[in-house]
């Protein structure tokens, strides 16, 4: 089995119905859901190296436990506009920061 | 590479537009009256008497007509009937709309000042190489995508469809939302105002005229005009405008005081004369539109849309539709026959029923009330410029909202039509969802993986089109 280069960080999109959302709408309409996926391997800084290292090492020694994140992550940096369906029901609706619309390692 | 496909074809079309206006002797394209005017302003005759004219016009009602009816206003009249503002029209939606607009009436006014029941349109007639242009990217549009759904079909939605398609593009998602998000805005409450309206109708009507301005009337009417088996199709098509915002008040007024109103702005009383241009009822034509031009009828009806006179479903009823104005008859004593007569070109109006029909439904498929051939959705509004016949391009080819075959005129050249006999419409459905899915579900990637699997299909069409084009224009 070859091994596959990591994609990095990057938008993606999928087909979902407003109801798909979670967001405890009912609407049958369908929307076009942006996310962030993919590696950010190549985005490590200086701090991300040094907490890795102390979260094995020098954590242990200082009696800490807190928790800490392995890295940049890929995350959303802006996010589209307002969308605005109808529901089941005939009534309007407008939700916010719903679908990513740039993604970014922070 | 499916867009760069579209962007070309787009590019050639509008090549060929531009050589066909300069094509056809004997017909020249009116003037418009932003250009008018300022060729009227060279002439210093023709500049003053236009002075004088625009001072007639300024005063109110009762003024203007006194105004108009002296002697100075008369041979202002006069003089300019021999200048360019006399014939000079409009295009929809062109830069400076509302400045050519009022050009027009400038001088329309004046003449028609006996309050004619029907006012000659300052817009140009809706003619071939537009249609042609707008039938011919059908073909390549989102549109396929959505699949108008068999009768019985489970969950059979075209209202719904329509939605969807409008979400996945960009532009139609981005109007969309605007004008819902202003038209469903609460005013912020102000305690002395007991009857506040619920929203502000004003932004609401323009978001809308921007709507349909902006966006692609292939996403933008299927939103409007999709066909409907149940009530709930119904519904969401009624609630389409935001009525409760765009189309009801909370006064009714009389349909008298509504087509005052509407006639004392110039943009609305253009809308209003064009739409009785294009909808008016003859019994002329097979289809009881003027030229048996449907396109015409919708694009006038649309025109209306946020205006003061935006007409609505007046109920979610799927299959009986009803158009209405918001406004009433009642009380109107004397002048009750002459509101009747305005209200009517609204609710029962052939026509424009017909032209909604026409296009929801297809030829097939719908209860279509009035007996109509297949072959006329898209008329030449005009003797057609080009001249050669183009049989494949006016026949069953052309009908947007038929079945999922006739969306690409292209599915017909490229199988030399076999897949696209209307019996076996599902075969033909079926390859277009397959050539959709590859899009769709590959949700690795997505933007990369669009270029690599672009269909070929697609690729085809623009070439087969372009071709015709090229058949067409030699």
């Amino acid at each position: 089995k070859r091994a596959r280069r990591p994609k990095p960080c990057s938008l993606r999109e999928m087909e979902v119905t407003v109801s798909e959302l979670g967001l405890g709408y009912e609407s049958d309409e369908t929307l076009l859901f942006r996310y962030c996926s993919g590696k950010c391997t190549g985005h490590r800084r200086n701090y991300d190296i040094t907490m890795d290292h102390m979260r094995r090492t020098g954590f242990r020694k200082k009696g800490r436990k807190d928790k800490v994140s392995n890295g940049p992550c890929c995350r959303p940096i802006a996010y589209e506009e307002d969308i605005s369906f109808l529901d089941n029901r005939s009534r309007y609706h407008t939700i916010q920061d719903v679908s990513a619309q740039a993604c970014g390692c922070v | 590479m499916i867009l760069i496909n579209i962007i070309s074809l787009m590019f050639l079309l509008d090549v060929c537009v531009c050589v066909s206006e300069l094509g056809p002797p004997g017909w020249r394209e009116p003037l418009d009256c932003v250009r008018a005017s300022e060729l009227c302003n060279q002439n210093s005759q023709c500049s003053s008497r236009y002075r004088i004219m625009r001072q007639c016009l300024s005063g109110g009602d009762k003024e203007r007509s006194t105004m108009l009816a002296s002697k100075e206003c008369q041979g202002a009249l006069e003089v300019l009937q021999d200048s360019p503002l006399y014939d000079c029209r409009c295009k929809r939606g062109m830069k400076k709309e509302l400045q050519c607009l009022q050009n027009y009436w400038s001088i329309h006014m004046g003449l028609t000042e006996g309050e004619e029941f029907y006012e000659t349109s300052p817009y140009e007639p809706i003619h071939f190489s537009e249609e042609f242009r707008h039938a011919s990217i059908i073909s390549d549009s989102s549109l396929s995508k959505v699949t108008p759904c068999s009768e019985g079909g489970k969950s059979c939605n075209p209202c719904l469809d329509a939605a969807k398609a409008c979400n996945l593009n960009d532009t139609c998602k981005r109007q969309r939302s605007a004008y819902i998000a202003i038209c469903t805005k609460a005013t912020p409450p102000q305690s002395s105002l007991a009857n506040q309206e619920p929203c502000s109708r004003k932004r609401c009507q323009k978001a809308l005229r921007q709507f349909f301005e902006r966006v692609s009337w292939e996403l933008s009417y299927p939103l409007l005009f999709c066909s409907c088996h149940d009530q709930a199709c119904a519904e969401r098509r009624r609630q389409t405008i935001v009525p409760a915002c765009s189309h009801q008040e909370r006064h009714k007024p009389t349909c008298i005081e509504l087509r005052r109103t509407c006639r004392s702005d110039a943009l609305c009383r253009s809308r209003l004369a064009d739409f009785h241009m294009n909808c008016q009822v003859t019994s002329h034509t097979v289809t009881s539109c003027p030229h048996d031009n449907y396109h015409g009828c919708l694009m006038a009806y649309v025109g209306l849309i946020g205006s003061d006179v935006t007409p609505n479903y007046s109920d979610s009823s799927p299959s009986n539709i009803t158009i209405s104005l918001w406004c009433t008859c009642r009380g109107t004593g004397n002048q009750e026959h002459e509101c009747d007569a305005f209200h009517r070109d609204f609710t029962h109006n052939t026509c424009l029923k017909n032209a909604i029909q026409a296009f929801g439904y297809g030829s097939e498929g719908g209860p279509l009330t009035v007996t109509e051939p297949q072959a006329t959705f898209f008329p030449p509004a005009q003797p057609p410029i080009i001249s050669k016949p183009a049989p494949s391009l006016h026949g069953n080819a052309i009908k947007p909202m038929d079945s999922a075959c006739v969306f690409s005129t292209c599915a017909n050249l490229q199988d030399g039509g076999q897949k696209c006999i209307p019996s076996e419409d599902f075969e033909c459905e079926e390859a277009l969802l397959a050539q959709g899915s590859i899009n769709s579900q590959d949700t690795d990637g997505v933007k990369s993986s669009a270029q690599k699997s672009a269909p070929p299909f697609h690729h085809i069409c623009a070439t087969v089109s372009v071709s015709i084009l090229a058949k067409l224009l030699l």
